[in-house]
């Protein structure tokens, strides 16, 4: 493995995780490639062996395009999108990156797991979700961005009030 | 049970208040109330647990919930839809703990006592030697759901054998749901399966947000209206017909404006499809579909239904239409998980189908940025609402929740071409009183006490 690159894509979800954490949204819009597939499959429970498929990809949680990501993040800028009124204070720990060699010269394709919490208000219960994110990551001028991700979460029942974060 | 809450004295102020257009706060978090309520609503009311397109082939199976009692629906060989507790009869293990899937028997990992699709016990480990061939196996076949009842295409299922029939339990909100489910050739089709997530609030109150409180909308989800995706009148959506149905249903027929014409009609359908609209519905039916932008509504006690149009997130400016059902199950008082399905016509283009399901997922559901907000406001009524004065039975605070819109204020419209009593305005709260009403005659039935209040 290169270290280098892997250094390099490290740092670059570490940062993507700052900039989502600390809502520089904006700038957070300016790591997706504008042609980016930005998906959310919904996990279930089937019988069977402890290794069969358990993804459902005909019901998503999230199917987003570059402008459909601006629109939602357009909406946390208006003075009443409520689910994110006073900013419940979020962390996104990224952890267990993999890489390895994408369908292009250019491109990698990048494991890496994510545990988010999310802690509201004064409650003492802090929200959880966890998971394992697959992206393409692609050199863009020289800057890495991220051309596809797909969040793979754990929880069949999501266990938190609503999606209105992003992972 | 737990009657003890029930007594002559609160039942007799809860009525009252009611009746006036007031409900104690009380009832949205009061343990011993959710208790009563489980076993005199839900134990008793239709419940619904899966639409026939999910269970396409015979095989098919899912595996839901009535509150906590864990069902098993099948198709059976011959194609009829069942439903059983799923619990294995020899020592109770949850059967199936699939979601959904496609096979033949179901086999428990306990002793490996094995069922049918039918129900039918069809194989028990060791049978003959263990239990003697005076074993009556029939006797232990899985123990059926007491009632089950479909209406296009909704399976329903009733723990109460001496529950009414489901038709006469919607009464004419089969009207409306022959509009919705029974306007394309082939109905409605679920895709995929139903997400699922968690909400902290009583279930009365997300019933009642989503099915009978448009009212809510111009401020909970003014975030809409300030991107310019909902329309900026204030009054929006106000406009059209709140309609009160029996056994605690209701619905609203919204519109776009006082003129009451739709500027898309049909829900921005596509127009290949209005012929096929025209064959299956009446005439009335069609003005009302053509004309309304929204129907929102729900079957008492927690089936909520939505049919939306919106455009995708994306920018586009095409609107797209869904048909959305949700069920509120309750896990606590003030704990709900939500399961909402996605239905669109199965006689839609396969790109109209696609470009619907953006737009729900850009609207409702966890990610959806209408319900992330709904969320949030419910959260907050949990939160409020668990204090010694918002519990206080005496109501000595005023602890009296408003449904006083409306109220002796607003007439019927007569000239409403759809069943059920239809007042010209959404902005009401008919439909939660009629909800109230119901909902304290199920918890008062049987009492000695009923008829001295």
């Amino acid at each position: 493995m290169n270290l280098e690159l892997q250094f390099q894509i490290t740092h670059f979800l570490h940062y993507e995780a700052y900039l989502l954490d600390h809502r520089k949204y904006k700038e957070w819009l300016d790591l997706l490639t504008d042609d980016i597939i930005y998906r959310m499959p919904a996990r279930i429970t089937t019988e069977g062996k402890h290794n069969g498929p358990n993804i459902v990809n005909d019901t998503t949680y999230f199917e987003e395009t570059k402008k459909s990501l601006i629109t939602r993040v357009k909406r946390l800028d208006t003075s009443s999108a409520w689910a994110e009124y006073s900013g419940p204070r979020q962390r996104h720990f990224i952890s267990n990156i993999l890489i390895e060699s994408g369908s292009h010269s250019d491109e990698y394709q990048v494991r890496s797991y994510f545990l988010y919490l999310r802690s509201r208000g004064s409650d003492l219960v802090t929200e959880q979700l966890q998971g394992e994110r697959v992206d393409v990551l692609r050199k863009d001028n020289g800057e890495w961005k991220i051309a596809s991700r797909t969040i793979y979460v754990d929880q069949s029942v999501l266990g938190l009030m609503n999606l209105s974060m992003f992972l | 049970m737990s009657h003890k809450i029930l007594n002559e004295k609160t039942l007799s102020m809860l009525k009252q208040k009611i009746n006036r257009g007031l409900l104690p706060q009380w009832v949205l978090s009061d343990p011993e109330m959710y208790e009563l309520e489980l076993e005199k609503i839900f134990g008793r009311t239709w419940q619904f647990l899966a639409h026939e397109s999910e269970l396409l082939e015979p095989g098919s199976f899912v595996t839901r919930w009535i509150v906590n009692d864990p069902v098993l629906v099948t198709k059976t060989k011959s194609g009829e839809i069942k439903a059983f507790l799923n619990s294995c009869t020899h020592r109770g293990t949850h059967l199936c703990a699939a979601d959904y899937g496609k096979q033949k028997t179901f086999t428990c990992p306990y002793h490996g006592w094995t069922f049918n699709l039918e129900g039918k016990l069809i194989g028990v480990a060791l049978g003959d030697k263990v239990y003697g061939e005076e074993m009556k196996k029939d006797e232990w076949d899985l123990r059926p759901i007491p009632k089950i009842g479909i209406y296009q295409g909704m399976i329903f299922g009733n723990l109460d054998p001496n529950a009414m029939p489901l038709e006469d339990f919607l009464g004419n909100m089969k009207w409306y749901f022959d509009i919705l489910l029974g306007r394309s050739d082939g109905g409605m089709e679920v895709k995929g399966v139903p997400q699922r997530w968690v909400v902290q609030v009583n279930w009365k109150v997300t019933a009642e947000n989503f099915e009978a409180d448009p009212y809510h909308v111009q401020m909970t989800h003014r975030s809409s209206k300030e991107l310019g995706i909902a329309p900026k009148d204030p009054f929006f959506p106000g406009y059209g017909h709140q309609i009160v149905l029996e056994n605690g249903h209701g619905i609203n027929v919204i519109t776009a404006d006082a003129t009451g014409q739709s500027p898309f009609p049909f829900q921005g359908m596509p127009e290949s499809m209005w012929p096929m609209f025209e064959r299956n519905l009446s005439p009335e039916q069609l003005e009302i579909m053509k004309n309304a932008i929204v129907f929102v509504g729900g079957v008492f006690p927690n089936l909520g239904l939505i049919s939306f149009s919106a455009p995708p997130l994306e920018g586009e400016t095409t609107l797209y239409n869904y048909l959305n059902f949700r069920i509120w199950r309750p896990l606590g008082p003030d704990k709900v998980e939500v399961w909402s399905w996605f239905m669109i016509d199965k006689a839609a283009p396969e790109e109209y189908r696609e470009k619907s399901y953006l737009s729900y997922l850009g609207t409702f559901g966890p990610s959806g940025i209408l319900e992330q907000d709904d969320a949030e406001v419910w959260a907050r009524i949990a939160q409020a609402s668990n204090g010694l004065m918002a519990l206080d039975k005496e109501l000595s605070y005023n602890n009296v929740l408003n449904y006083l819109m409306g109220l002796d204020r607003v007439q019927p419209d007569e000239t409403f071409p759809g069943p059920g009593v239809a007042y010209p305005i959404c902005f009401l709260d008919a439909i939660s009183r009629g909800m109230h009403e119901y909902w304290l005659e199920l918890l008062s039935s049987d009492l000695p006490i009923k008829k001295e209040v």
